[in-house]
């Protein structure tokens, strides 16, 4: 809502600052978005008194003059207009100054003399068309006043955030009403009364309402005679102010009046209104299937079934509260007038202009609840102002269709209820002059309050909404700041979220960044990844999404971490280790909402760090994924898992395994396969993860760890180099030397995997063809002693021949 | 010469070669000659049998003499070689301390996620629980039971992502589905007050989405924190007495902090929260467009209707809920100028906070 200061002082007497009052605007829950300066505001051209005034030594044609403006000292201006005396008050451009015609007021010599200033002439401030001499003031002119000020040339534009809740804040009548309650003054109601004669309006206009949900009421005025073309200046510059271009005098009018009361009006050519018998029928109705209007702007359009219409005889003639129709519209050749004044369903309105896209000032005002009551006052103020600046004579009477009719609802308010809430320690009385100002009705009755709410203020429909009132006006800032008590409260993370926080830290000290991608995912990703869906999964689809590369919810966090890779490698930074935790979607038919399930994926690339004087760097691949979650495991004290090797479409095969927890898949692990690498426009090896957190957290077993003994006695490390066949997996080794260890083995880590180089000379060779050497440490530790090489032997010997026998394999010597 | 004689021009010998030696290697070599199995010392010692009895104790005296101070001499001629060779050593290790150190890279967490633990940690200490809820969710939670008519603008399709509903019911929002994505973390409120008991003490961290092109000032998805407080007693000052706990937590004691009233469909009073300009200190200044406060959030009482949808008596319980934006809060706290840096995951960004 625009907000012309001007009119508002017409409506108001505002003594304070602008700046003030826009605090008091803030303050009370009608915040001030911006100031607009409109109009000439000659700045640096104040009042002047000319103190002397003599004859130039060296020019007859000018003056040397002494001018006070206010300031500790008085100007000294050459001037060369001759209509003034010393005593005479006149506007005086400073140095600095810039008038309207673009001169800008310098220190110059005339003839000798330095001028200060300069005293204007009326054509000089643009402000008339003399320019035979300066502009003499009257002699209460104050001076040191800015000029513009003075003249009330000005105009400031507040422009006024104005909260669903408050339709009475989108009209002049409101925001003065406001502004008189939060700063404590008395405001004016405009409204005019017009003088009417001829043949009375309901003998030329008969109005009836379909359903009066829809349309309350439905007032309209006839005027005839009227003579169309443009407004009064003053009409031009309220409205300019307010935001609309003039049209005509008479839409003019109807604007301006919807600005300073905040009821729409339409004016129709009542000669092209549809009649039967010379009388007007006007039928208000949804409109039927099929139907058609052509709207002001010229646009044909089709009308769903709940729209509302404004019809004649002959059909519809307006959208009700959005738009008129070409056809009855006010034109040159216009001269009797129809004036509707009415009130719609706030939701019908709102449906109609959001699907035919079309929003005005009025469709605004009654998506958000005109006030019914208003009708009838409008009209009679639209009408004696159509009279006065477009003629034309007024028929006597409103015909009134007002089936909606309801009585001034009363609340109660309990004091007690306001300081429950608020924390204050107000008194009735208190409230009552808090509320009073605003227009309600309020009665102290033996335990509450009982407020009546007038028709401008649909917002208030129980006590909770007078709360409200009360705390604006009171003042958020009068009330004081407590905490709450609470003594059963119990407050903290959880353990599942608090184990989350470790994952997260973990992956970050083994040097992941983390990323926070979008949660929408591209149908086509499923392509790009050869990403087949189970037979019971379902993407999550978007009836409005925002583009086709994110028409759907994401069913993996990958592609979002391959983007997020892609983009860092185009942008020259090879080396990218990223997390993401995010929800991935997927539903199923049948499903109303789709299963969200928490991932943890990783991506991997470059190296981890650049290859420095003292560091190698190293291209990351599968096993830096795989240490990354080893890490991830063991902080989380996991040890029931695996991975196992798995053939995954978007992962290259051989570098492609499965992450198992207590015998399930839940997530998986390997390298980009080439084809996601293209499609992606990403430079490979990029190491991938995706893992159910939810999976982590059942893994995790950190409530499980007992203590056990640190070692007190040293252990026999003894190496062992087992050569078996290719196809022979690490894991299948180490854990059948784990079995046949005996009670002594305490640990076996794998140090070594030895091959010959493919296509060696036989003289190369070291090992039989299709065979690899793993290379073992194995620490034996007895918990009561100290062992010796010939108490491990046995157990070695005997580990050595069933380990032989079950992977087939042989100690290379 | 008699034996005595022997032994002294050994020791003379002997003690000279200790000072001479120039390595432990050399030292040792010179104890195994004197001192050794085979040494010429334990020769001599070797050959006491067969002196005569009178002569034994005096040549044995000597002869001891003479070991003694052999082997202090090898004991610190020992050491000083050994202090030596550390020192020699200490100087060729010597390195340039300026060249740069071997470092692990160490990862960051995302700036949004850094402020929304921030202000998780800031309310735990309050006795705040953190409670989560689904993205994807129905039109009741996320306006129906907040309060918000049917007709509210922000279900409009322009501004909310609907989700395609496959359970075959008829859809009764906006025609198509009441399946959403939520606009607001605010649905939470509603499940933890369905779920749960006052006293309710509960922040709400999530991503959120609304129809918006991303652009340097919105994105469809960002992140908010809620707040919801459900007890007996609650008044709005402990909500302003806790917002402004909160700010000068966040921002710094200085920061003042300014409620204005304002409207929200499921609080009531509402009021939107402004911090003061940590640039001017609410003088006015570029940074701040002039008007000295920047607004960090919105919140206010719940709404007696929000209580009557989750079944909480109004009378007996009264309550507060606040709803902030991490990405402003990360925009006014380091001057991010594009909010679309926060989805695109370039590390160097990343790395600046």
């Amino acid at each position: 809502m625009r907000v012309s200061l001007k009119w508002l002082k017409d409506l108001v007497d505002v003594a304070l600052p602008v700046e003030d009052l826009c605090d008091r605007l803030d303050m009370t829950g009608t915040k001030v978005e911006a100031v607009h300066s409109l109009g000439a505001t000659l700045e640096g051209v104040v009042i002047g008194r000319v103190l002397t005034k003599e004859q130039h030594p060296d020019a007859d044609k000018l003056s040397y003059c002494s001018v006070d403006i206010g300031a500790v000292e008085p100007l000294k201006i050459v001037c060369g207009a001759t209509n003034f005396e010393a005593g005479d008050r006149v506007p005086v451009a400073c140095v600095g100054a810039t008038l309207p015609n673009g001169l800008t007021i310098k220190r110059a010599k005339l003839r000798g003399l330095e001028s200060q200033g300069m005293m204007c002439s009326p054509t000089e401030l643009g402000v008339g068309g003399d320019a035979s001499g300066l502009l003499i003031l009257p002699s209460t002119a104050p001076v040191g006043t800015p000029y513009a000020e003075y003249a009330g040339l000005a105009d400031s534009v507040l422009e006024l955030e104005v909260t669903p809740n408050r339709p009475d804040c989108l009209s002049m009548l409101g925001v003065a009403r406001e502004v008189a309650a939060v700063i404590g003054t008395d405001f004016e109601t405009p409204s005019g009364t017009p003088s009417e004669s001829g043949e009375p309006a309901s003998d030329a206009v008969r109005v009836s309402i379909a359903e009066s949900e829809l349309c309350p009421r439905y007032t309209a005025r006839v005027i005839r005679g009227v003579k169309i073309g443009p407004s009064p200046d003053w009409l031009v510059e309220r409205i300019t102010a307010a935001g609309t271009r003039p049209v005509n005098n008479v839409v003019d009018v109807t604007n301006y009046v919807m600005y300073e009361l905040g009821q729409p009006l339409h004016a129709f050519d009542l000669g092209k209104l549809g009649s039967a018998d010379g009388v007007a029928t006007i039928t208000v109705r949804p409109a039927a299937p099929g139907e058609t209007i052509r709207t002001l702007d010229g646009q044909d359009r089709g009308l769903a079934g709940d729209t509302l219409l404004i019809c004649d005889s002959s059909g519809p003639v307006a959208l009700a509260g959005v738009m008129g129709g070409e056809s009855t519209e006010v034109s040159e050749g216009t001269t009797d007038i129809l004036l509707e004044a009415a009130c719609f369903d706030p939701r019908s309105i709102s449906r109609t202009s959001r699907r035919l896209g079309l929003i005005s000032e009025s469709s605004l005002r009654f998506e958000r609840g005109v006030d019914p009551d208003l009708a009838a006052r409008a009209s009679d103020r639209a009408a004696a102002l159509i009279a006065e600046v477009a003629g034309g004579v007024v028929a006597p009477g409103i015909v009134d269709a007002y089936p909606g009719e309801k009585p001034l609802p009363e609340l109660t308010l309990r004091a007690d209820r306001v300081n429950a809430i608020l924390g204050t320690a107000l008194a009735s009385a208190d409230v009552v002059a808090l509320l009073e100002p605003l227009g309600l009705g309020v009665v102290a009755a033996d335990d509450a309050l009982r407020v009546t709410v007038p028709s401008f203020r649909p917002d208030l429909e129980r006590e909770i909404d007078l709360v409200e009132e009360v705390a604006r006006l009171h003042g958020l800032e009068n009330i004081t700041s407590t905490r709450p008590g609470g003594r059963e409260r119990i407050g903290g993370r959880t353990s599942a979220q608090r184990t989350r926080a470790r994952i997260a830290a973990t992956l970050r000290s083994a040097g992941l960044d983390e990323h926070i991608g979008y949660s929408f995912g591209d149908p086509a990703d499923l392509a790009r990844l050869s990403w087949d869906l189970a037979s019971d999964e379902t993407l999550v689809e978007l009836i409005n999404p925002m583009s086709e590369e994110q028409a759907v919810m994401r069913w993996t966090l990958v592609p979002s971490l391959l983007r997020a890779v892609s983009y860092n490698q185009r942008r020259g930074v090879p080396d990218v280790h990223l997390y993401e935790m995010g929800t991935a979607f997927l539903t199923a038919q049948g499903r109303k909402q789709p299963k969200e399930r928490l991932m943890l994926a990783g991506a991997l690339t470059g190296s981890w760090s650049r290859p420095g004087w003292n560091s190698p760097g190293g291209t990351l691949d599968f096993f830096d994924g795989k240490g990354v979650l080893e890490t991830v495991m063991e902080s989380l004290h996991a040890d029931r898992w695996q991975v196992r090797e798995s053939a995954r479409a978007w992962l290259q095969p051989g570098r492609s395994a499965d992450v198992i927890v207590a015998g399930d898949v839940v997530g998986w692990l390997g390298e980009a396969a080439p084809d996601v690498l293209d499609a992606f426009e990403v430079t490979g090896p990029v190491v991938l993860f995706e893992i159910s957190v939810a999976a982590l957290l059942k893994a995790a077993a950190r409530a499980s760890i007992l203590y056990r003994d640190v070692p007190r006695f040293p252990a026999v490390t003894l190496d062992i180099a087992l050569v078996v066949d290719e196809a022979v997996t690490a894991e299948r080794v180490t854990s059948a030397l784990r079995s046949a260890g005996g009670s002594l083995l305490e640990s076996v880590r794998l140090f070594d995997v030895y091959r010959d180089v493919p296509g060696a000379p036989d003289d190369a060779r070291r090992l039989p063809v299709g065979k690899k050497s793993l290379a073992f440490s194995l620490v034996y530790r007895a918990p009561d002693r100290t062992l010796a090489d010939e108490d491990v032997r046995p157990a070695y010997e005997k580990l050595v021949r069933k380990v032989c026998g079950a992977v087939n394999g042989e100690v290379r010597s | 010469m008699t034996i005595i004689d022997d032994l002294r021009a050994l020791e003379t010998e002997a003690l000279a070669a200790v000072e001479s030696a120039a390595t432990s290697e050399a030292l040792e070599t010179t104890r195994v000659g004197y001192l050794g199995k085979k040494g010429s010392l334990t020769a001599i010692l070797r050959g006491l049998g067969a002196l005569s009895r009178e002569e034994r104790p005096e040549v044995g005296r000597v002869s001891n003499e003479v070991r003694t101070a052999l082997e202090s001499a090898l004991e610190a001629k020992r050491a000083a070689l050994h202090g030596a060779a550390r020192e020699s050593r200490i100087a060729a290790e010597a390195v340039d301390v300026t060249l740069p150190g071997r470092r692990w890279p160490v990862g960051k967490q995302h700036v949004l996620h850094e402020i929304v633990d921030e202000i998780v940690e800031i309310f735990a200490g309050l006795g705040y629980q953190i409670a989560e809820g689904p993205e994807v969710e129905l039109d009741y939670y996320n306006f129906t039971a907040l309060n918000h008519p049917p007709d509210h603008p922000a279900r409009a399709l322009q501004d909310t992502f609907y989700v395609r509903d496959l359970s075959g019911d008829r859809a009764v929002v906006e025609g198509e589905s009441d399946v959403l994505l939520r606009t607001h973390t605010s649905p939470v409120q509603v499940h933890v007050m369905e779920s749960q008991k006052p006293p309710i003490y509960v922040l709400a961290p999530g991503k959120v989405y609304r129809r918006d092109v991303a652009d340097p000032s919105h994105l469809p998805q960002f992140t908010q924190i809620e707040g919801l407080v459900v007890d007996e007693g609650i008044t709005f000052g402990d909500l302003k007495g806790t917002l402004e706990h909160f700010v000068h937590q966040m921002f710094g004691p200085k920061r003042r902090v300014r409620l204005r009233p304002h409207f929200f469909p499921f609080t009531e009073p509402s009021a939107e929260v402004d911090v003061s300009c940590a640039i001017c200190g609410g003088e006015g200044c570029r940074s701040c467009g002039g008007e000295g406060w920047l607004e960090i959030l919105g919140c206010g009482m719940v709404d007696p209707n929000v209580f009557g949808h989750v079944g909480i008596d109004p009378e007996r319980y009264t309550g507060f809920a606040f709803g902030m934006g991490a990405e402003r809060i990360a925009g006014l706290k380091y001057g991010v100028p594009d909010l679309r840096l926060f989805v695109e995951g370039d590390t160097r960004f990343m790395h600046q906070f």
